[in-house]
């Protein structure tokens, strides 16, 4: 049976020698309808261009205490930029009058970007978090945030490693998972598709595995995208 | 005729003198001398200059001496690079020797990685080595190798060891006889002017037409602001391990004979010097 959906842009390319990779232009077609239901959610992602090359990555920032709240005055933070938001902490702090927010050292931004690989033919989770100040987050800081059922799941899972890297389109030092087993995980995920005959978003579900081990979730909105597209196709 | 191979030992061998000087700031008891070494083109900072942390450290206090960390001309030297183009990079048509200056306070958090242990460096290059057997042969050789041979990499790399490395170097420079080179080139192209690190694409070492390509068919698709024009005034030296090869030279060629322990050809494009 013919697996190959020309018509489709959505559809994976099953060409037998490349299997499941990700091929790039694909990558930023399922970027572009991830961002589409993010913006449409309030969740914050967005594509951010390379000036003068034709690359580019999807990013999101959020914040959070250090005991894992957010605080109330973040809660519309998704619609307004960085800059915004750190205005409004800011001028809060200066205030005092927010009695949500105890000290400037308990508030960490979170970072992550969604890159593609070309040498592996998969996305990429690169991610940092810092203090308002500037100072910037160690991995074991970062772990301190991560659930714990996930600590397990990292230290067995086939990530195998989370390094600090260098970010190779901003040239800032970040923290990355590995994506040299990507294909190892992701190829139950696909084959089921497959098997099922069904659309998905390989960004949602590569997101939706590697993000939480890192302390970022996905609302379950994504997954009801993608259905919905499946069940208008059927 | 000079054999391809003697290539491969001068690339190993090549070496660049450095004088290493401690950051004026720096607390110390007594003056710090300055400390003259030549460093490994092919070898990463962090790996070769215990012996300069070691002079410094004894003119210093034991609490003052935390992570070390490079300098050359007030930018930070990522020792994620190797030592040759850094050089090639930053300082390849200055004055020799090469004048680094040393640091133990303030690490540039935003703009280097940390190198805790040797380990670090081990973890990054192998992470390379695989990264380019990606490109090449999709992972298969690397992946057939054995964890004692990935070792014997690193070991060949850390002890100077030109055969020791490339008795297990050699498998990842093989392609199959039916193919005329790698599926891809591991090539990373540099340039100070850009805040974006490197520039790195997906490159066929042979054409549709079956013609191998050359380094000018690599720059012209990859970074084409670096060739001359016809009728135009040279702006730029495009640079591998301190030399300039000739456009017409294939990458596969290039790959194989002049790539970087860590099986990628690292680039320089720099400003042609005024003489």
């Amino acid at each position: 049976m013919c697996m190959r959906v020309e018509s489709d842009p959505m559809s994976l390319n099953f060409d037998a020698e490349d299997d499941f990779c990700l091929e790039e232009n694909r990558f930023k077609q399922y970027c572009a309808e991830f961002i589409k239901h993010s913006q449409q959610i309030g969740d914050g992602w967005e594509w951010k261009s390379i000036k003068d090359f034709p690359d580019g990555y999807m990013s999101k920032t959020h914040f959070q205490m250090k005991n894992g709240n957010t605080p109330s005055i973040f809660k519309d933070s998704t619609k307004e930029s960085d800059e915004q938001t750190l205005t409004r902490v800011e001028e809060a702090l200066d205030d005092s009058q927010v009695a949500g927010i105890c000290a400037t050292s308990e508030v960490i931004r979170y970072e992550y970007h969604v890159l593609y690989s070309s040498s592996y033919q998969v996305p990429v989770l690169y991610f940092r978090a810092c203090f308002l100040d500037g100072r910037p987050l160690t991995l074991d800081e970062i772990w301190e945030g991560v659930h714990e059922c996930y600590q397990a799941r990292l230290l067995e899972g086939p990530w195998d490693t989370i390094t600090q890297q260098e970010h190779p389109l901003l040239g800032q030092p970040f923290f990355v998972l590995h994506p040299c087993r990507t294909n190892e995980f992701m190829a139950p995920v696909l084959a089921n598709s497959r098997r099922e005959n069904r659309n998905i978003n390989y960004i949602t579900s590569w997101l939706s595995i590697v993000g939480p081990v890192v302390g970022l979730n996905l609302p379950l909105s994504y997954a009801k995208l993608v259905s919905e597209q499946n069940t208008k196709a059927d | 005729m000079t054999d391809d191979k003697d290539v491969l030992r001068d690339v190993w061998f090549g070496r660049i003198p450095t004088c290493f000087m401690l950051y004026q700031d720096e607390i110390t008891e007594r003056e710090a001398e300055p400390y003259y070494l030549l460093l490994p083109r092919i070898s990463y900072l962090t790996l070769v200059t215990d012996k300069v942390k070691k002079h410094f450290q004894k003119v210093m206090r034991q609490e003052d001496v935390t992570e070390i960390w490079f300098e050359y001309e007030g930018t930070p030297l990522k020792w994620h690079f190797p030592i040759g183009l850094l050089f090639d990079l930053h300082a390849s048509n200055t004055a020799l020797p090469w004048n680094i200056t040393v640091h133990f306070k303030n690490f540039p958090e935003k703009d280097l990685l940390h190198c805790p242990s040797k380990d670090v460096i081990e973890a990054h290059f192998m992470a390379c080595v695989k990264e380019a057997d990606a490109l090449k042969h999709k992972s298969q050789v690397i992946n057939e190798m054995q964890k004692k041979d990935h070792k014997q990499l690193w070991m060949g790399l850390q002890n100077d060891k030109f055969d020791q490395f490339w008795a297990i170097n050699r498998k990842l420079m093989e392609y199959p006889p039916e193919d005329s080179g790698f599926r891809y080139i591991p090539f990373r192209i540099y340039q100070v002017t850009t805040e974006r690190p490197f520039i790195q694409k997906l490159f066929r070492p042979v054409a549709a037409n079956g013609q191998l390509n050359t380094l000018g068919d690599l720059l012209k698709e990859v970074c084409p602001a670096a060739i001359t024009p016809e009728d135009g005034e040279k702006k730029n030296q495009v640079m591998v391990h301190g030399i300039e090869p000739m456009l017409e030279t294939p990458v596969q060629w290039l790959s194989e004979h002049m790539s970087y322990p860590d099986n990628f050809l690292h680039i320089s494009i720099i400003p042609q010097p005024t003489d």
